[in-house]
C-alpha cells in the first residue's frame, strides 16, 4: 500500500484535470487516477460531429484559454486537444489505466481500491463524470428484434446507417443531434419522445443561449426568468405541439433547477422537424422482430433503434455510504464544496444552462482553494 | 446514383418568396414554391398542356398554372377546376431548406446531405454565379492555385513563389484533398492592416473535393513562418458545382469566417461586407476567364499538364462514378 497522500482525484476528464492542475500549482500532493489510457476519455468517445454547445470564451478551465484560431463552439477534437494541452501545461500526470472499484472512509482516511491496489488520502475528489454509465433501457420483445439496438455511447457517426430506417429514442441534446446526423447521412429517421422538453435554440438573434443564461437568466428570480424565456421561445421557436413536441407545464429554468432536466439546445434539429424530415413519434412500447409498436398502438418497421436515453453518474457502486451524500436521483447533493462525508468532494455532476465546463472551472477553483488551505 | 439523386443547392432562401421560381438543376427545369413551412419542387412544366409553372402563382400552399388554373400540392397531386374528375400528377422532388439555401434531390434517394463543418462560424455571404464552362472545366479552375497570381486580385500566391510552393494531393475513394502552402501575396497596406494578416505569413489553402454532389470545401488561413502558429482569422468556403447544361455550370458559394463578429473589431459587419465583395470579385474573375476558353472539352487526354494538375486527373473518374453513377 502506498503511503497516504493529501488528495486523491478520480477521473482525468475536464473536472479532474482542473482540480489536479489547481492542486499542483499550490504544491499540494495528489494522485490522479484514470481508468482509461488517456485524459478526456468521454470526449474522445463522443460522436464525431459533437461541438460544445457553449462558447469557448466561457468554457475554459482555470488558467488556460482555448487557442485563438478555434471557433466559437469548439469541436470534439478541439476539446480533446485542449485537454491534452492543459494536462501538459500544468504537468498533470494521471495514473492511467487505473480504474476505481470502491472508495470508503476508514480511520479518518479515504481508501480507494483500484484494479492495481489501494491508495489512501485525507481527501477524495470524485470527478468521474456526468456520463459514466449509459442509461440502458430494455423493452419487451427486444431479444427477438432482428435489427440493431444501440446506445448513443456506441454511436460515432451516421455513415453506416445510410439508406436505413432508424428510430432515435429520447430527445435530449444527444438524441436531437444524432437524429440530425443520421438524416444527413441519408437514413430515414424518426424521433420517439418520452416526455415533453423545452427547446432552446443555441443562438437567439445571434447571441449564444449560454451568454443569455450567464448574464440575464441566471441573475433573475426563477419565476421571472421562466416567464421571460417562455415569451422569447414563443417568438423564436413557436408552438411545436403540432409536430408532436408539446411544451412542458413548467418553465425551462424550473426544470433545470428542480429536476436537472436540461432543455434541448437546438443546432438545427427543429428546422428539420418543422419541414417534416424528422417525424416525432410516441415512445416505443414493445419490439417485434421487424420493428416497434409505439405507444399509439401502431407498429412501424425499423432497421435500427438508437437509445439516446442518457447517462447516469453511477456513484452508488463506487462509493461506500453513498446514500449520505447523493440525492434520490443519484447525483451529489453538494457540489464544488465538501460533502456530508469529511474530505469528500464532487465535481462535474451537474449541467447548468450556463454551461458545464464553465461550472467545472468555477467549482474547481473553490475546491482547490479549500484543499490547498488558502 | 445519377446527378439528381444528390442534394444540390438550387436557390438562396431569400430568393424564394411568395412567387414560384424556376431553376435548372443538373439539366432539369424545375419550379420551386413555398407551401407553409416547407418548399415544393416540381418539373417546370404543367402535366396538362406543358405550360411553364414558374410563371404561375402560389395559392394556399398549391402551385397554380397560369394557363388553365390547374393546381399542384408539394407532393405533386394535382386538381383541375374544369375537370374535377381528373387526377393529374407531377413528379415531385424532395426539398430541404438549410444553411440559407433551398436544396433539391430526387424523391426516394438516400444520398448524404453535403455537410461541411462551419459550426460556430459566422456567415460572410452566399453567392450564385453561372459560368460558361462544363462542370469538370469549372471544377478544374477551383482546384488548383497555379492560376491565382495571374487571374486574381488578392487571392493566392506570388508568381515568383509558384515553383517552390508546397502542393500535396491526397486521394481517397470519395474525396480528393489538396494542401497548398507558400508565402502570402502582399496585401495593399491598408487592407493588410484591416484584416490583421501578418506581412511575412504563409497562406494555406487547404481543400477537399467531394462528389455527392460535386463540391469543394476550403480552409484558408495563415501561419507564422517562424513559429508555425496559426493566425486566428480563417475562412471556410464551400463551393458547389451544379451542372446547368453540358456547357454551363452554376457556382453556389457559401462563405464563413471562423472568428465571431463580436470578439474583435476587425470582424465587424463592415469587414464582412468587404470580404463578401472580395469573394464576389474573385469568383467573377474566375467566371470571366472560363468564359474565354478556346477549348471547353472536359477530357484531359492529350493536354500538357503541370504539377498542379494532379488533382484534376483524380477528379475525372470520381465525377463519372460517384456523381454521374457511371459503371466503373
Amino acid at each position: 500500500m502506498d503511503p497516504a497522500t493529501h488528495t486523491i482525484v478520480v477521473g482525468a476528464g475536464p473536472a479532474g484535470l482542473a482540480v489536479a492542475a489547481g492542486l499542483g500549482s499550490r504544491g499540494v500532493p495528489y494522485t490522479l487516477l484514470e481508468r482509461s489510457e488517456d485524459v478526456g476519455w468521454s470526449w474522445r468517445n463522443h460522436y464525431e460531429r459533437l461541438h460544445l454547445h457553449t462558447v469557448k470564451q466561457f468554457s475554459s478551465l482555470p488558467g488556460m484559454r482555448f487557442p485563438e484560431h478555434v471557433g466559437l463552439y469548439p469541436s470534439r477534437d478541439e476539446v480533446v486537444a485542449y485537454l491534452e494541452a492543459y494536462a501538459r501545461r500544468f504537468k498533470v500526470t494521471p495514473r492511467l489505466g487505473e480504474g476505481v472499484q470502491r472508495a470508503r472512509r476508514e480511520h479518518g482516511l479515504w481508501h480507494v481500491e483500484t484494479d492495481r491496489g489501494t491508495h489512501r488520502a485525507k481527501n477524495l475528489v470524485l470527478a468521474t463524470g456526468y456520463n459514466r454509465v449509459p442509461r440502458e433501457v430494455r423493452w419487451p420483445g427486444q431479444e427477438a428484434f432482428q435489427g440493431t439496438v444501440l446506445h448513443s455511447r456506441e454511436f460515432r457517426s451516421g455513415r453506416p446507417f445510410q439508406g436505413k430506417r432508424v428510430l432515435v429514442v429520447g430527445m435530449g441534446n444527444t438524441g436531437g443531434e444524432l437524429a440530425l446526423d443520421l438524416w444527413e447521412s441519408g437514413a430515414t429517421v424518426a424521433l420517439a419522445v418520452r416526455s415533453p422538453r423545452h427547446v432552446v435554440p443555441r443562438d437567439v438573434y445571434g447571441i449564444p443561449a449560454q451568454v443569455n443564461s450567464l448574464f440575464v437568466l441566471s441573475r433573475l428570480p426563477i419565476a421571472l426568468a421562466d416567464r421571460l424565456s417562455l415569451r422569447l421561445l414563443d417568438r423564436v421557436v413557436g408552438d411545436l405541439a403540432p409536430y408532436g413536441l408539446p411544451r412542458p407545464s413548467e418553465g425551462p429554468l424550473t426544470q433545470v433547477v428542480e429536476r436537472g432536466r436540461i432543455p434541448l439546445i437546438d443546432i438545427g434539429t427543429i428546422a428539420l422537424v418543422k419541414q417534416g424530415k424528422l417525424p416525432v413519434l410516441p415512445p416505443p412500447e414493445r419490439f417485434t422482430p421487424t420493428g416497434v409498436v409505439h405507444a399509439d398502438g401502431v407498429e412501424r418497421p425499423w432497421d435500427a433503434v438508437l437509445a439516446a436515453t442518457g447517462y447516469h453518474p453511477g456513484l452508488e457502486e463506487l462509493l461506500e455510504g453513498a446514500s449520505q451524500v447523493l440525492n434520490e436521483r443519484g447525483y451529489p447533493r453538494v457540489h464544488g464544496a465538501e460533502s456530508a462525508l469529511p474530505g469528500l468532494y464532487f465535481l462535474g455532476f451537474r449541467n447548468p444552462l450556463t454551461g458545464q465546463l464553465h461550472d467545472i472551472a468555477r467549482e474547481a477553483r473553490r475546491i482547490t482553494a479549500a484543499l490547498g488551505g488558502a | 446514383m445519377a446527378e439528381l439523386d444528390h442534394w444540390h443547392p438550387a436557390l438562396k432562401s431569400e430568393e424564394l418568396r411568395a412567387r414560384p421560381v424556376g431553376v435548372t438543376v443538373a439539366g432539369r427545369e424545375l419550379v420551386l414554391f413555398r407551401a407553409g413551412g416547407s418548399v415544393g419542387c416540381l418539373p417546370d412544366r404543367c402535366p396538362h398542356r406543358g405550360m411553364r409553372l414558374s410563371l404561375g402563382t402560389t395559392e394556399a400552399g398549391r402551385l397554380v398554372c397560369p394557363y388553365h388554373g390547374w393546381s399542384y400540392a408539394p407532393d405533386g397531386q394535382g386538381r383541375s377546376p374544369g375537370t374535377p374528375t381528373a387526377k393529374p400528377c407531377a413528379e415531385a422532388l424532395e426539398t430541404v431548406e438549410r444553411d440559407g439555401a433551398v436544396w433539391v434531390r430526387r424523391q426516394g434517394s438516400s444520398s448524404r446531405f453535403p455537410r461541411w463543418d462551419h459550426d460556430g462560424c459566422y456567415e460572410v455571404g452566399r453567392l450564385r454565379k453561372t459560368v460558361h464552362a462544363p462542370l469538370e472545366v469549372t471544377l478544374d479552375n477551383f482546384t488548383e492555385v497555379e492560376h491565382t497570381p495571374f487571374l486574381h486580385a488578392f487571392l493566392g500566391y506570388n508568381p515568383e513563389d509558384l515553383a517552390s510552393l508546397e502542393c500535396r494531393v491526397t486521394t481517397e475513394d470519395d474525396r480528393v484533398t489538396v494542401f497548398n502552402q507558400g508565402p502570402q501575396r502582399p496585401f495593399p497596406a491598408p487592407l493588410g492592416a484591416l484584416y490583421g494578416v501578418p506581412r511575412d505569413a504563409d497562406f494555406i489553402d487547404h481543400w477537399t473535393t467531394f462528389f455527392s454532389p460535386v463540391y469543394t470545401v476550403y480552409d484558408q488561413y495563415w501561419v507564422d513562418r517562424e513559429t508555425g502558429e496559426r493566425h486566428p482569422d480563417a475562412l471556410k468556403i464551400a463551393v458547389f458545382f451544379n451542372p446547368v447544361s453540358p456547357e454551363d455550370t452554376e457556382l453556389f458559394v457559401f462563405v464563413h469566417a471562423v472568428r465571431p463578429r463580436w470578439t474583435s473589431w476587425r470582424a465587424s459587419p463592415l469587414l464582412g461586407a468587404l470580404t463578401r465583395a472580395f469573394v464576389h470579385l474573385e469568383v467573377m474573375l474566375d467566371a470571366r476567364m472560363l468564359g474565354r476558353l478556346a477549348d471547353r472539352s472536359t477530357s484531359l487526354k492529350g493536354r500538357s499538364l503541370g504539377r498542379f494538375d494532379k488533382a484534376l486527373v483524380a477528379h475525372r473518374p470520381r465525377i463519372d462514378a460517384l456523381y454521374r453513377g457511371a459503371p466503373r
